[in-house]
């Protein structure tokens, strides 16, 4: 019986430290809002499918036809986002994207997506960069500037 | 029937053995290869080559001043450059990813960074990104005197402990 009190607690206690830990990185988009790197390339290289605004948020603008706003985390570059995305339809997709690194160290995703958020477009998405852009694009051939 | 089978088989798997065989050699940048050349802008849009720093132990570190990890080992780079370059055999070479002058020459300013630094301002575009094959920054590659590649990507104190045992080795005859 003690033992079962004893692995009962242990399983609490992983479960409890998984939701706080889960909460602790909650990220300003959901899974539904992250847009593959394939999905994208297929629809730039389709010239019947409808075109998201695609627009840079790190340090240079790769993917072709994409719009630079700068480095999100960089002074004054966010007021460049807004006024990027005040002359989109609300109704566009809009794919931000940096690739400067991953996910979790990109200092620039973060504060992007959440003033896109803010702009209440209904189709806001992130381009899905596991590792970086020349990893995840470049190298992949799909198109470029 | 089943010689045929057995012919196949071993046909298919000499060719899956040596596609892997080649595919292992296409790798470049692998301890006791040649360093590949770099010959980039520098500063003063000069172009610095890694051959012309033969005959010391170098230091390649690819970095950029979007890269936060790259910029909090600078300071230790600093201290290694101290300690070893004063000798007369070491050196550093700092191959930025960076996209924007302004950004670079700021970062390099502020880090009080005193070795060579190029960069060719095209972020991972960087033809150098692909032959080094890189695959996330901070990334370095440690060459001793000849230009042969002897670590790859190594921190810290393994970092210092391979350029202090190559610093101490005596010059080879290419």
């Amino acid at each position: 019986m003690r033992k079962i009190s004893i692995i009962a607690s242990l399983v609490l206690g992983i479960f409890t430290l998984n939701i706080a830990q889960a909460q602790v990185t909650k990220e300003p988009w959901t899974a539904a809002e992250l847009k593959s790197t394939e999905d994208l390339a297929k629809q730039i290289n389709d010239p019947s499918a409808a075109q998201p605004v695609i627009i840079n948020v790190g340090p240079q603008a790769v993917i072709k036809g994409s719009l630079d706003a700068g480095a999100a985390h960089e002074h004054g570059n966010i007021d460049q986002l807004k006024s990027i995305l005040a002359k989109q339809d609300k109704n566009r997709e809009v794919v931000l994207y940096c690739g400067c690194c991953p996910f979790e160290k990109c200092p620039n995703i973060r504060p992007a997506f959440t003033a896109l958020k803010d702009q209440n477009f209904t189709k806001p998405r992130l381009l899905d960069i596991p590792k970086n852009i020349k990893t995840n694009w470049i190298d992949k051939g799909y198109p470029v500037n | 029937m089943v010689n045929q089978l057995s012919r196949f088989l071993l046909a298919s798997f000499l060719v899956l053995a040596f596609s892997y065989q080649t595919n292992a050699q296409g790798t470049v940048v692998k301890v006791g290869n040649a360093a590949p050349e770099i010959a980039l802008p520098g500063l003063k849009d000069d172009t610095v080559r890694l051959s012309s720093l033969r005959g010391k132990v170098v230091l390649i570190d690819f970095w950029a001043s979007w890269c936060a990890p790259c910029v909090q080992e600078q300071p230790e780079l600093k201290k290694l450059h101290t300690q070893f370059a004063k000798q007369g055999k070491f050196e550093i070479l700092g191959v930025s990813l960076d996209s924007k002058r302004p950004a670079w020459e700021k970062a390099i300013e502020r880090l009080a960074i005193s070795w060579p630094q190029v960069s060719d301002l095209k972020f991972w575009m960087s033809p150098v990104a692909g032959t080094y094959e890189i695959e996330a920054l901070p990334f370095n590659v440690l060459v001793d005197r000849s230009g042969k590649i002897v670590a790859i990507n190594l921190h810290g104190k393994a970092l210092e402990e391979a350029i202090a045992l190559q610093v101490k080795m005596p010059a080879q005859n290419p």
